[in-house]
């Protein structure tokens, strides 16, 4: 039998430290990464590399070293290995860490369209196109990752995007029946605006979508912080009992349960409101009605859970945690290379990049309610309609 | 009919500090835990505490304050009579890990399970009934004792469950050994010390073994090693190679050899330096021709893994049994075990039979005996036939 053809890939990215997502997402390519009970080596070599900034702490020359790319100085050239066409067989676009400035809505503004634009310009030139992997949102700007995916469709490449969250692994393995009647929708996320909300928004994105109908896109949205966020709730803005189903899948350590040991029922103890620093709550009305809470809950908990009530006269509560795996394997980035690997090998995005188009334009919109009084913000422009995926993504997924 | 009174718990304890076993388990018991989409309170009540050693950082003083309906009381006896004549509790919980006892030259710590079990069925015998009785982790050091225990509830005729928190939690992937697959052979690589954590690997891959066509039908031999016969083993192919490299790659926690996040796996020259302490491994041989061997790799990984070769598919089954991450995170993996125990003792259900846990303390004996007389340790004695229902009992939606 005949060994199959190695491909090339390429590698755009601002930043590469040994804990950049760079090196994370990168080294599954160099290195392998364990799939499915096996050391997997893809049948890719990493070729051409665009590091933007390189301070003290960057390895990716290094790396060139050891493992024989070449480093360019432009992005292009990165794409053409030197030649005077497009070489590589697909695109890592790693848009993420390094030193950018912020807009007034606390958005870093990391060249990710700069960067996806200077590579279509490549396969605009050289009249040929590959599937290009872009890392978490696709821009600050929701005009700006509507002009991407425009280009995408125009030129006919897979382009695929987002975060690690819903493809890593999921305690329990939960999957929402494609179909499913769901009323209302909790997500209970960690960490700063805009890195963390990002993940915790397509976390939550990637279980409503499943809906009945599928996914016709957002009407408004609108963004509470402080002690807002608490009497929301007692109003019944947002459900505690959801709070409760996705807490009950929280394996954090924070207050009596850290200093003595005892598990706290912090939906319904009151304990919840002295832990949490600064609340903050994303509400998201969707076009087709539903109504979905994402409660950034720092100081009480260290993971990511969901809940959601479904239809049906039981209105029954489903709930998960999405495993994020620490150091040193941070095993869920590898759940996200396999799926940029999979594009890369079938051509195919395995699940549609509207999903990561739509989470882009949420988290702006909300961004602006922020900084514009908590308004309610009316979001016309995302009406994003797309049908999500059959088949389930997430890490350790059945597959029969 | 009747309204059911809710149970009444005895909880005996070598000790009860932050995050000792029986904090865990009986706090969890008294105040609940997150289980499905729901803050859950156990249907019973923890209603006397028996505590052998109080340490410095003991909790149970405060728990007693806390919980009008504990009282710790200073005999087994006592916990199990609430101070009365005859037994006066619908169930037992015993959890005789942690705390300062003697360790023997074999290097087991010699913690008093059989001796709290024994005064638990003394009041059991004089009161002319018995009630379930959960034993936390395996059963005694004593190969002999831990028979005997078996053998009493037998007698007596109580439902009894004993074992490791490790077949019960969540595995990733979520999946099970095919009931009845025929399986020609079994790895687990686990962390810790012999004694102290061989039993949690152990008890893991006996829960996928179990299964297998025909179902438990005993060990003849388990032949133990440490150090560099253990790479010299490897070499020799004395296992399935792929069955090791299954297990390293369901760790969460599997160590390159460049820590600065190199994402590399380990080749063979490197393994000896990633393996902090001496490495062991427990060669088992099965009655049926199973072949099964345990590893402690503490250093190269801190989970604890599992591969089995089947006979009808191409692929190892692999999976992690998924114990949180470390001590970042509760130790949510009690929570299944509260939900069997409370099962035990409402339902008067085990949800696996007592001889597996029977099976792997002797192979747990067996190990740390083979390891001390360093040569093969015939076991005859673990002629031990069992069978498990098709359902599974761990933690999954």
């Amino acid at each position: 039998m005949a060994t199959p053809q190695r491909q090339k890939l390429a590698i755009i990215t601002t930043f590469w430290d040994w804990r950049s997502h760079a090196n994370h997402m990168g080294e599954r390519f160099l290195c392998g990464y364990p799939r499915d009970g096996r050391w997997h080596r893809p049948a890719f070599d990493v070729a051409g590399v665009f590091v933007d900034q390189s301070p003290g702490q960057d390895v990716s020359r290094q790396r060139a070293e050891e493992c024989g790319f070449t480093i360019y100085s432009t992005i292009a050239e990165a794409l053409r290995l030197g030649t005077d066409a497009l070489a590589v067989d697909g695109v890592l676009l790693i848009g993420e860490h390094g030193d950018y400035p912020a807009n007034d809505k606390g958005q870093k503004l990391y060249p990710r369209y700069e960067f996806f634009s200077q590579i279509v310009d490549v396969f605009r030139q050289d009249g040929r196109s590959v599937p290009v992997f872009n890392d978490k949102h696709l821009s600050y700007s929701f005009d700006k990752a509507e002009q991407m995916v425009a280009a995408a469709r125009e030129l006919d490449f897979p382009l695929l995007a987002g975060s690690s969250l819903p493809v890593t692994f999921r305690l329990p393995p939960l999957e929402l029946s494609l179909g499913c009647h769901i009323e209302e929708a909790l997500m209970i996320g960690v960490g700063g605006s805009d890195a963390m909300d990002f993940h915790a928004l397509e976390a939550m994105q990637c279980m409503v979508e499943r809906r009945q109908g599928g996914e016709t896109g957002v009407a408004a949205v609108q963004l509470i912080e402080g002690d807002a966020v608490w009497q929301a709730g007692q109003q019944g803005r947002w459900s505690r009992r959801l709070l409760e189903g996705a807490l009950a899948r929280s394996d954090s350590r924070s207050g009596i349960a850290l200093s003595d040991g005892r598990p706290q029922n912090l939906a319904h103890s009151g304990e919840l409101e002295e832990l949490v620093e600064k609340p903050a709550a994303y509400f998201i009305d969707y076009e087709d009605g539903l109504q979905a809470t994402l409660l950034m809950l720092n100081g009480a908990v260290q993971d990511s859970t969901f809940a959601a009530r479904l239809g049906g006269a039981e209105g029954e509560v489903v709930s998960l945690q999405f495993l994020l795996p620490g150091a040193p394997n941070v095993t869920y980035s590898a759940c996200l290379m396999q799926k940029a690997e999979e594009m890369f090998v079938t051509g195919r995005a395995p699940y549609p990049v509207e999903r990561t188009l739509l989470t882009s334009g949420m988290l702006e919109r909300c961004l602006e309610s922020k900084v514009d009084g908590h308004r309610r913000v009316a979001t016309p422009e995302l009406r994003v309609s797309y049908q999500a995926p059959a088949a389930s993504h997430f890490g350790g997924a059945p597959t029969d | 009919m009747m309204a059911a009174r809710r149970p009444r718990v005895a909880a005996l304890v070598t000790e009860y500090r932050k995050y000792s076993h029986g904090q865990n388990i009986v706090d969890r018991l008294m105040g609940g835990y997150g289980w499905g989409s729901r803050w859950h309170q156990p249907e019973l009540d923890v209603v006397s505490l028996y505590v052998d050693q109080f340490p410095e950082s003991d909790l149970s003083r405060e728990r007693e304050t806390r919980h009008d309906d504990l009282r710790i009381y200073p005999t087994i006896a006592e916990a199990l009579t609430l101070g009365g004549n005859e037994l006066d509790v619908d169930g037992v919980v015993l959890i005789a890990e942690h705390g300062v006892y003697p360790k023997n030259e074999q290097g087991q710590t010699l913690y008093p399970r059989y001796e709290f079990f024994q005064q638990t069925v003394d009041v059991f015998r004089a009161s002319g009934r018995s009630v379930p009785v959960f034993c936390d982790k395996h059963l005694s050091w004593n190969w002999e004792w831990a028979q005997e225990m078996v053998a009493i509830s037998r007698e007596l005729d109580f439902p009894f469950m004993a074992g490791s928190s490790v077949p019960i939690s969540r595995r990733v992937p979520s999946v099970d050994l095919p009931w009845g697959a025929e399986t020609e052979e079994i790895v687990g690589v686990g962390v810790g010390g012999i004694d102290s954590y061989d039993i949690h690997t152990l008890e893991g891959m006996q829960s996928l073994a179990e299964r297998r066509e025909g179902g438990e039908t005993g060990v003849v031999a388990v032949h133990a090693m440490r150090g560099d016969a253990v790479w010299q083993a490897l070499d020799d192919g004395a296992w399935d190679a792929a069955l090791f490299e299954a297990c390293l790659c369901r760790s969460f926690s599997l160590k390159p050899l460049d820590e600065s996040h190199r994402h590399t796996y380990p080749t063979r020259e490197e393994l000896p330096q990633l393996v902090g302490s001496p490495p062991v491994a427990y060669r088992i041989e099965y009655a049926d021709g199973l072949k099964g061997t345990m590893f402690l790799m503490e250093g190269l990984v801190r989970d604890i893994t599992v591969a089995a070769r089947l006979a009808d598919r191409e692929d190892p089954l692999s999976l992690l049994f998924y114990l949180g991450a470390g001590h970042q995170m509760q130790p949510n993996f009690f929570n299944p075990m509260c939900h069997h125990i409370e099962n035990l003792i409402v339902h008067g259900k085990p949800p696996f039979p007592i001889e597996r846990t029977l099976l792997t303390t002797g192979l747990s004996i067996a190990g740390v005996t083979s390891l001390w007389q360093g040569e093969k340790f015939e076991t005859p004695h673990l002629d031990i036939n069992y069978q498990v229902d098709e359902s599974s009992t761990f933690r999954r939606a």
